[in-house]
């Protein structure tokens, strides 16, 4: 099967998710990989960029991350083409004429085996794919963006205050989640610390962004990102239904509270009953000494 | 202004979604039904701006079938003002979810079309960029704000770091992701309004829409594999000793760091 494979890029450099959807598809199929010309992304002006491709090339899939810009992009296009669509998948099969497509729904809390017919857009969860050790970069062309809508200007970006340059949440490997246990806001430097000594990002429970305490975009759960690291720590989180169908299939789950009750411990592959505030602080430091020893 | 809002029953957030018997659908007995949260944000985000400009309409619409009332109903008692439903018992591929809608656009006119990012049932997030293709409009996602600015609207896009923010010239739509303030309960003198107020109903034939629309087959369905019980450390005053316990199987068992 011919897949074309639409390439992301973050500050000059491909996506991760990117590099893991153009290895993989070339187990399956005939990849040609392209990335769209252009400093931001804009669906009216990609989606007829892409779809354009999408037929020049004979493509009976398109294959995309399914990242922020790449699940509105994907949905987007598929309308264009009238083409079958399928987001966030975390794996996918070919099976003579039709696709068939292992998904979450209802917001994580149950998995799906969907047949979708070809022609197909499909964006895959980022972190679905386990990039190989020795996987060469795939090669890019790039494409024309289309025409813009000319009802639609970008005027500024307004960045978040407390936004640094860590790792992304939805790419993340580790993430270092905080919720209402912390008490407040300023304690937040304590899950700093121990993200930084993860190489982890931070996120956050509902409770936690709806009182303010940290921007939106941390929020891991049902109305937040749902994510899928090798390593994910909540501190203080008692685990509401909402917040476990975001993060359950964490390859990993260390859980630290002070009720022996809570529901995260019945997720947690590693639960410590007791005061976080200090454990934490104790956590970091032997996480720095077996990372400085191995 | 004024805006549509499309919104979609589907099970509550709280509720412990199982498997049904024929293991390709979900076990819809006892399932407390609700708006779904992005589209409950959405109509918050319009009522805001109704609350700032009394002028402001605000319209909702849904695809679905009897059930769906309620929802539209609790939509109204928030303090819309008026509902239409467009009937399917039968879940619409939604490329023709979309057309439908595109109809029920071109009769209400509105000049901001809203619609939640993904509806918490099937999590696809399609039907508004469609809904946008199929109305030829541009359309911006992951909304939190919406401000009116000179002939339209400044539409606030969250995105990693920050905010993108776009000035729209309507009619635009917005896939919305969040509202800056919980949505609003009904009030009883708003649950009693909306009780007397008449929904509308169209279906695809009176629309003019026939179903076209590639459509996708559930296979199966399984919840998440279960997570084995994990091991559990108590404190105890030994916070360092359990801290490095906890390393080293993070190490040596787990190989995560």
């Amino acid at each position: 099967m011919k897949i074309l494979v639409i390439a992301e890029s973050k500050d000059g450099e491909l996506r991760r998710v990117t590099r893991e959807v153009a290895a993989k598809a070339a187990s399956f199929g005939e990849v040609e990989v392209v990335g769209v010309k252009g400093e931001r992304y804009s669906p009216v002006a990609w989606s007829a960029a892409v779809a354009d491709k999408a037929k020049s090339s004979g493509a009976q899939l398109v294959l995309l991350g399914a990242t922020l810009n790449g699940r509105d992009l994907g949905a987007r296009t598929a309308a264009k083409l009238g083409w079958a669509y399928a987001a966030d998948c975390t794996d996918v099969a070919v099976k003579g004429d039709a696709i068939e497509v292992r998904r979450p729904m209802y917001a994580g809390k149950i998995r799906a085996t969907v047949k979708v017919p070809a022609p197909a857009v499909v964006s895959i969860r980022p972190g679905a794919w386990t990039l190989p050790a020795d996987a060469a970069a795939p090669s890019v062309s790039e494409i024309a963006a289309g025409a813009e809508s000319d009802r639609l200007s970008f005027d500024r970006f307004q960045a978040a205050a407390g936004g640094g340059d860590r790792v992304t949440l939805a790419e993340a490997r580790a993430i270092v989640s905080g919720g209402r246990g912390l008490k407040g806001p300023e304690n937040w430097k304590m899950v700093e610390a121990l993200a930084d000594a993860l190489g982890a990002a931070t996120g956050a429970s509902r409770a936690v962004t709806d009182a303010g305490w940290r921007p939106n975009e941390e929020q891991v759960g049902q109305t937040g990102k749902t994510v899928t690291p090798d390593l994910y720590v909540a501190l203080g989180i008692s685990g509401a239904i909402q917040h476990l169908a975001g993060m359950t299939s964490s390859k990993v789950i260390v859980a630290v509270n002070k009720d022996p009750d809570a529901d995260i411990f019945k997720i947690a592959d590693y639960g410590v009953v007791g005061d976080l505030f200090e454990f934490v602080p104790a956590f970091t430091e032997a996480v720095k000494r077996v990372k400085s020893q191995a | 202004m004024r805006f549509l809002v499309c919104l979609k029953q589907v099970p509550d957030s709280t509720v412990r979604v199982k498997v049904g018997s024929d293991g390709r659908s979900i076990a819809t007995e006892g399932i407390t039904w609700s708006i779904s949260p992005y589209d409950e944000y959405a109509i918050e985000l319009a009522l805001e701006r109704k609350d700032a400009d009394a002028s402001t309409g605000v319209s909702v619409v849904t695809v679905g079938g009897a059930r769906a009332r309620d929802a539209l109903r609790q939509a109204l008692a928030m303090g819309c003002d008026d509902a239409t439903l467009v009937m399917s018992e039968q879940e619409l591929p939604a490329l023709d979810a979309a057309k439908a809608l595109a109809k029920v656009v071109g009769e209400l006119k509105p000049d901001v079309v809203l619609c939640g990012k993904q509806a918490s049932d099937d999590d696809q997030g399609l039907v508004g960029p469609a809904l946008a293709e199929a109305l030829g409009w541009p359309h911006v996602g992951m909304l939190t704000k919406l401000v009116p600015a000179g002939d339209g609207v400044e539409l606030w896009r969250e995105i990693e770091g920050g905010h993108e923010v776009w000035k729209a010239k309507t009619p635009v739509l917005g896939l919305v992701h969040k509202s800056e303030k919980e949505p609003r309960y009904p009030s009883l003198p708003g649950i009693m309004k909306a009780k007397k107020k008449e929904i509308p109903e169209k279906d695809l034939e009176s629309l003019g829409v026939s179903a076209s629309a590639p459509r996708l087959e559930i296979l199966a369905m399984e919840p998440p594999p279960a997570r084995g019980q994990g091991k559990i450390f108590k404190l105890d005053g030994d916070a360092k000793g359990v801290a490095a316990q906890v390393a080293k199987a993070l190490h040596e068992e787990a190989k995560v760091i």
